[in-house]
């Protein structure tokens, strides 16, 4: 997994914990504008956020979403529960996606039709909700807008017939129909899917139409204009106003996984396969066929298919092809071939062929479709029952129900019978339920006999308890049944009063049936970055520094043991103990950095942007070049550079660069070239901004500093070009002519190098005119540990910064010279000022010379000057952590700090700058 | 050139990108009695078929290739 997709998760995840926690505040405080405002933000930078990945289902339920959430947060629809619901429900969906990418690496490919349904729940909700009262919305939402979703989502898994009829199929090619009745013969699913582009789509990048010709087991399609051409003259060939529409025997996950893209823009029909038998063509020579007719029919009744194949056949032979009827006879043989024998449905399904074949009218299937369910184990060609029948059904029963009940006994009790029986094998045939026929005849036989409603009364009852057990039951004996009746008749109209569901709406999901699984008693996987506060690692970082301190006290500890105490083994033991602890705490003490370190990438990230803008803004052609990004570096440090280093390519885009035409004529190449480097050099991390600009000219920073007042006539004269560059540092000088929003107002470097300063960093700058300015910029990789050169003066510690430190000199007595009051030594053919340390620090001592007679002297890095501090002995260098000086000591700058050693001792660091 | 045009006649060659639906509609415009030459065609953008659709040239050809003969036909034959 990518970085940035790691990244994208771990943040998907704290969006999704916000967006709810707000989701929940909002429901206590519905009208809080800024909450919304802040809800808004949350939902659309998570969009924005998974729009760099190849996650469309995620993005449309995001875009939903954020759609959503634009028109509650401008008035025009109000918050409700309702809204929250879908709103989280559709977060779940995204936390779940993400959980799955986390985990797979990839998303699953079946979650188009989840988002597709999520995202038009959302915006169900704008629209639904645009000028009503929330509640009112909210009350109608479980019965009115949820139930067509589900009743799309039941009954588009199956085929139904109804539905097929009413497809345009007969546009199909027999050959093609036929292929796809094979097909479903053979247990393959048909649908057809119709796809209906954006009009925007070929501005996409889209090609709809090798989308649909790559459709997987793709049998016949066609393409058809949306709308009438506008003539040609006024014709926009790039809007798309095609439709598409085919047949595929895919299943439906196949077609889902190949439109998820655009899952938003198909529709998914199940196709029955009786509703491709479509004989057609010509219907003339009607008559000659009734032979062949009548001999079919007994044929068939006899059950000698061979004979009916054979009958077919021949018939077909004599026919002319392009006949309506040669095209019934070779759907009746195709049938013949495809149907096997046992299945029961065939005599039907041949029945209403040959019925055609007399009547020249479509196969009516409706009737085939009730007979095929007898028994069949076949799902297509069950009938189905809409809320409507249903409705009707129950009330046909109630009312038979009622005339039984009746108690007079009149003559015409036999007839009363036999209709209330003819009523109810109707209602029984309706609902597919011809299995049951016998037990109703028999009902009716003995009610007849016993001149008595009650056999048929008590059959009823046993039949159709009541109505909505009925259907239950219909559906447990013939499974085919229930699952395409739409949820709202389960529940019967009468049963349920309307009110109540009003009164309590159901959570959306409920109904919907899909669940995320992820609701607040989930347990949470864990995610595998964690959020610290940085104080937490700050305190991890000081208590390594006291166990450092406490270990480097087992040296003392062995001295001790064995100079004191005289027991040379324990001594022994303690200084091996000592290693082994010494290397748990460097490694610890590593650990905790590496936890604090971050790649210069976190600053470097914004200057392709940044350049790309200015350069832009300003007429140059820039070319950014950055190396070395996965340096890494302490948080602190990294921070601290982000503003600095942004002044520093400004300047170098505004002052550095010049324009095209100029550098044109100079003969450099047209695009500058700006180069970030960043490289580690042991423990220092160095940077390097670096352009091929005009670089700096040294006359011409020399006047502007004399005329600022910055330097003196006397300076003027005296100083060396690369002085004078790097006088623009210095505090209120600018290049540039005039001032632009982008830089000229004399605050920029000197602030750069005082931020730069402030982490211990050091900057150079060398420019050379013509060619380009450089600058460097070396920072400690970590604050955290500080090296220090400890020096002895009148018998007390002190300790110096290295980085200050630039080496350590025994000079003898006699070398050391008095110029005016100071003092002076010539080290290497150049003159170094000397300090006493002693003097600088007020101690009332001498400097004590060793044995022959030389004094120490600590050269120190001031700046770009030199100098010698005169002390009285060097000893070793140590890593300490430095701890700033607080309280009432604070005000004491000539040091910068303390840190406690190994022998409980406090060290006093020099702040070398200010006691100089 | 995915589309070669010759006189009032347009080759259809290989894959007919999205470009040429521009191109394709200004020729066809200026061109009543076009006739196209499909049979060389594997793909064309839906673009380029909908100017067809639109401009109902006189097909000379369709494509060898049956699947997208197939659709053409759908959408040209009327």
């Amino acid at each position: 997994m990518n970085p940035l997709l790691e990244q994208f998760l771990s943040e998907a995840r704290d969006f999704l914990q916000g967006i709810s926690e707000k989701l929940m505040e909002l429901e206590n405080a519905p009208g809080d504008a800024a909450m919304m405002n802040e809800l808004f933000r949350l939902v659309h930078t998570l969009k924005g956020n998974s729009g760099l990945f190849d996650f469309p289902e995620m993005t449309r339920v995001l875009h939903a979403g954020e759609d959503l959430m634009d028109v509650v947060r401008n008035g025009r629809v109000a918050y409700s529960q309702l809204l929250a619901d879908r709103l989280l429900d559709a977060m779940d969906f995204v936390g779940m996606l993400c959980d799955e990418v986390e985990s797979d690496g990839v998303m699953g490919k079946t979650h188009g039709t989840d988002a597709a349904r999520l995202g038009a729940s959302l915006r169900e909700l704008m629209q639904a909700d645009d000028g009503q009262a929330p509640d009112q919305a909210s009350g109608q939402a479980p019965g009115k807008p949820g139930a067509p979703d589900v009743a799309t989502a039941v009954e588009s898994k199956e085929p139904d017939p109804e539905a097929s009829a009413q497809l345009p199929l007969a546009a199909i090619p027999e050959t093609a129909r036929m292929e796809a009745y094979r097909r479903a013969r053979a247990g393959d699913p048909l649908h057809w899917l119709v796809y209906t582009p954006s009009e925007q789509c070929f501005y996409q990048g889209d090609d709809p139409f090798f989308l649909v010709r790559q459709t997987p087991e793709l049998l016949w399609g066609g393409i058809e204009a949306r709308d009438p051409w506008s003539p040609l003259a006024e014709l926009d060939a790039y809007a798309c106003l095609l439709d598409f529409s085919l047949l595929t025997a895919a299943p439906r996950a196949a077609l889902e996984e190949h439109y998820r893209y655009v899952a938003d823009q198909i529709r998914l029909i199940p196709v029955a396969r009786l509703a491709l038998v479509l004989p057609q063509g010509d219907t003339n020579g009607g008559p000659v066929y009734d032979d062949f007719l009548s001999d079919a029919l007994e044929l068939l009744r006899a059950g000698d298919l061979d004979g009916l194949a054979r009958n077919a056949g021949t018939m077909l032979e004599l026919s002319n092809p392009d006949l309506w009827i040669a095209s019934a006879l070779r759907w009746l043989r195709l049938v013949l071939e495809t149907e096997p024998e046992t299945e029961p449905e065939s005599p039907a399904v041949l029945d209403a062929l040959l019925e055609s074949l007399r009547t020249f009218e479509p196969p009516a299937w409706d009737g085939v479709g009730a007979v095929a369910a007898e028994g069949s184990t076949q799902r297509d060609d069950v009938a189905t029952l809409s809320a409507e029948e249903a409705e009707a059904l129950e009330a046909v029963v109630a009312t038979q129900r009622t005339i039984l009940s009746q108690t007079d006994n009149p003559d015409w009790l036999p007839g009363r019978i036999q209709s209330v029986a003819a009523a109810l094998s109707g209602c029984l045939r309706v609902c597919g339920d011809s299995a049951a026929l016998p037990g109703l005849d028999a009902a009716t036989g003995d009610a007849l006999e016993a001149n008595s409603g009650a056999a048929l009364l008590a059959w009823l009852d046993a039949r159709f308890p009541a109505m909505a057990p009925v259907l239950a039951e219909a559906g447990a004996e013939h499974p085919s049944v229930s699952p395409q009746l739409p949820t709202e008749s389960a529940p019967a109209p009468s049963e349920a009063p309307p009110a109540a569901a009003q009164a309590t709406p159901a959570p959306e999901g409920e109904s919907g049936g899909v669940k995320f699984g992820r609701r607040a008693e989930d347990a949470i996987a864990g995610p595998k970055s964690l959020k610290v506060d940085q104080t937490k690692i700050d305190r991890l970082m000081n208590l390594i520094g006291e166990m450092v301190v406490a270990k480097n006290g087992l040296p003392y500890l062995a001295g001790r043991a064995e100079d004191v105490f005289g027991v040379r083994e324990l001594s022994r033991d303690i200084k091996g103990h000592y290693a082994v602890i010494n290397r748990i705490a460097e490694e610890m003490q590593d650990a905790i950095m590496q936890v604090r370190m971050m790649p210069v990438s976190f600053v470097f990230q914004r200057f392709p942007r940044l350049v790309r803008d200015i350069s832009r803004k300003l007429g140059k052609d820039v070319h950014l070049v950055m190396e070395g990004e996965d340096t890494e570096a302490d948080k602190n440090i990294i921070e601290a550079l982000g503003d600095p280093l942004v002044h520093i390519v400004r300047n170098s885009l505004d002052h550095g660069f010049e324009s095209p035409e100029v550098r044109a004529a100079a003969g450099k190449p047209v695009a500058g070239t700006l180069t970030l480097r960043a490289t580690q050099e042991s423990d220092r991390v160095v940077i390097e901004i670096k352009d091929d600009g005009k670089g700096i000219d040294p006359d011409v920073i020399k006047h502007k500093a004399y005329t600022k007042g910055l330097i003196d006539e006397a300076t003027l004269e005296r100083i060396s070009d690369q002085e004078a560059v790097n006088l623009v540092f210095a505090a209120g000088l600018s290049t540039a002519e005039t001032v632009s929003d982008l830089s000229g107002r004399g605050v920029g470097m000197d602030v750069v190098r005082s931020a730069v300063e402030k982490v211990n960093g050091a900057m150079t700058l060398t420019s050379v005119l013509g060619q380009g300015t450089q600058l460097r910029l070396s920072v400690p990789l970590s604050m955290a540990v500080t090296n220090v050169m400890i020096v002895v003066s009148d018998d007390q510690s002190f300790g110096v910064p290295m980085d200050t430190v630039v080496e350590t000199v025994r000079v003898p007595q006699s070398a050391i010279r008095t110029i005016k009051r100071s003092l002076a030594t010539v080290l290497r053919g150049r003159i170094v000022p000397l300090k006493s340390i002693n003097t600088l620090l007020g101690i009332q001592a001498q400097h004590k010379a060793n044995a022959d007679d030389e004094l120490a002297v600590l050269v120190v890095r001031l700046g770009d000057e030199t100098l010698g501090l005169l002390v009285d002995d060097f000893r070793e260098t140590v890593d300490i952590i430095l701890k700033p000086m607080t309280g009432v000591l604070a005000s004491l700058s000539a040091y910068s700090g303390s840190a406690l050693m190994g022998d409980g001792s406090v060290l006093m660091v020099l702040n070398v700058k200010e006691i100089l | 050139m995915p589309i070669e045009f010759k006189g009032n006649h347009a080759m259809f060659l290989d894959i007919v990108t999205v470009e040429e639906a521009e191109t394709l509609l200004e020729w066809l415009q200026k061109k009543p009695t076009a006739k196209v030459n499909l049979a060389d065609c594997v793909h064309l953008h839906p673009a380029n078929l909908q100017v067809l659709m639109a401009a109902k040239p006189v097909i000379k050809a369709w494509p060898k290739d049956a699947g997208l003969r197939s659709w053409l036909e759908s959408a040209l034959l009327e």
